[in-house]
């Protein structure tokens, strides 16, 4: 029997969620392995610090409010407001950090950045493969263990004790749904809550992108699922709210 | 449908996972280290090394009274030598009725995230975020109690 390679474990309170680390340190030793999470917590909680709404202090709420303009935001405002348009092109509007009452609130991406800004810190550190899991967005690289791919289990958007599905996720998975806690999931072209999926998924190979198509597939239902299924990377997986369910066809379901 | 539900005593949030450090594989190969209060930086490395037996028998305890979000509350974790077997919360306080709405669609989650983070194959769970942090310390100091090992 093959044992699975040993994981260092994390759990970092930040963004108002836990961030969870699971490491495989190939060549890094145990210290030098928690030294890059630390690093990669470090990373997390400066990017709270410049994009939480809740702040009033950080640079997105001063953008919000009008006190500071993009220009004299750090850089990566910018870059992460980018980032937005993008999807908000590639997702046909369903996803639209600037249709929201109270300035551009670009949340919706800002996590799965966060946290893929994160696992670069543990690539680059060396280990030899990571899943950080961001209150259920979920970045990896490598493998967990010698010829195993990192298994991630959807949630069931009704049944506490059911997953919808297991997929095998090479890069990045999001989801989101309208049993989130605190969701305000909105419809950007009524402005009325959005209620078209009861659960939406997102693969892919970017977390930042994925998290915000997950949005977007949760406020647009099927309408955004074909804009998904355009996206040559990405793929998606919808729960409707009767149950009934689709997906973009490349999606590694596991048995 | 092309997917049959999983049932699962067992599914995962690594949040949970993560701060108590469970393994996904056999629950005798499970460590729980870090202490109530200090999960935020409770790092634990987890592997097939310095294995004990776990204490025999069906054990309960009941964790600290934790503030979370909303509220406070209290958790009661039963296990089987290493092995949880049950989550409840027999405590719970919230401001509001909205508060308890949020609460008693909480608490199932993760109890089934507690569970499930034991047994199945799997390492992480996708799903809508939340805050778990009261409800997973205060079941770490339950398992603190217990000596969970």
């Amino acid at each position: 029997m093959v044992e699975s390679a040993p994981f260092i474990r994390h759990a970092e309170h930040v963004m108002g969620t836990v961030v969870s680390f699971a490491v495989v340190p190939g060549r890094l030793s145990a210290d030098s392995a928690m030294h890059a999470i630390a690093s990669a917590c470090a990373v997390l909680h400066q990017a709270d610090a410049t994009f939480s709404t809740w702040k009033p202090q950080s640079p997105v709420s001063r953008l919000r409010s009008g006190m500071a303009t993009e220009a004299e935001l750090p850089a990566e405002v910018a870059g992460v407001l980018e980032l937005c348009e993008e999807v908000r092109k590639a997702s046909g509007g369903w996803f639209d950090p600037w249709s929201v009452p109270g300035g551009v609130d670009p949340t919706g991406l800002v996590k799965g950045w966060a946290v893929e800004q994160g696992l670069a810190v543990l690539r680059s550190a060396g280990a030899d493969a990571a899943m950080m899991n961001g209150g259920g967005d979920i970045a990896v690289f490598g493998s967990p263990g010698p010829g195993e791919a990192w298994r991630v289990g959807i949630r069931h958007p009704w049944r506490a004790d059911a997953l919808a599905a297991i997929v095998e996720v090479s890069a990045a998975i999001a989801t989101s749904g309208s049993y989130e806690r605190g969701s305000h999931l909105i419809n950007p072209f009524t402005g009325q809550p959005a209620s078209l999926a009861a659960s939406a998924t997102v693969t892919g190979p970017s977390l930042a992108i994925a998290d915000a198509l997950a949005t977007a597939l949760a406020a647009g239902g099927d309408d955004a699922l074909s804009f998904i299924a355009a996206l040559a990377d990405y793929g998606g997986y919808l729960i409707r709210p009767d149950g009934s369910e689709s997906d973009t066809g490349n999606i590694a379901f596991a048995d | 449908m092309k997917h049959a539900p999983w049932f699962v005593f067992a599914g995962t949030v690594a949040g949970l996972v993560g701060i108590l450090s469970f393994h996904t594989k056999p629950a005798t190969s499970a460590a729980l280290s870090g202490s109530a209060g200090h999960a935020s930086h409770a790092t634990t490395q987890t592997g097939s090394n310095g294995q004990q037996a776990p204490p025999a028998g069906v054990r309960t305890a009941t964790g600290t009274t934790e503030q979370y979000g909303y509220g406070e509350l209290a958790v009661k974790i039963t296990v089987n030598g290493s092995k949880i077997t049950d989550v409840t919360v027999p405590y719970i306080q919230t401001a509001d009725q909205y508060s308890q709405q949020l609460a008693a669609q909480i608490i199932p989650t993760l109890r089934s995230e507690v569970l499930s983070g034991q047994t199945a194959n799997i390492n992480g769970v996708s799903g809508a975020s939340y805050t778990s942090r009261a409800y997973a310390m205060s079941v770490q100091a339950a398992l603190d109690k217990l000596n969970v090992k």
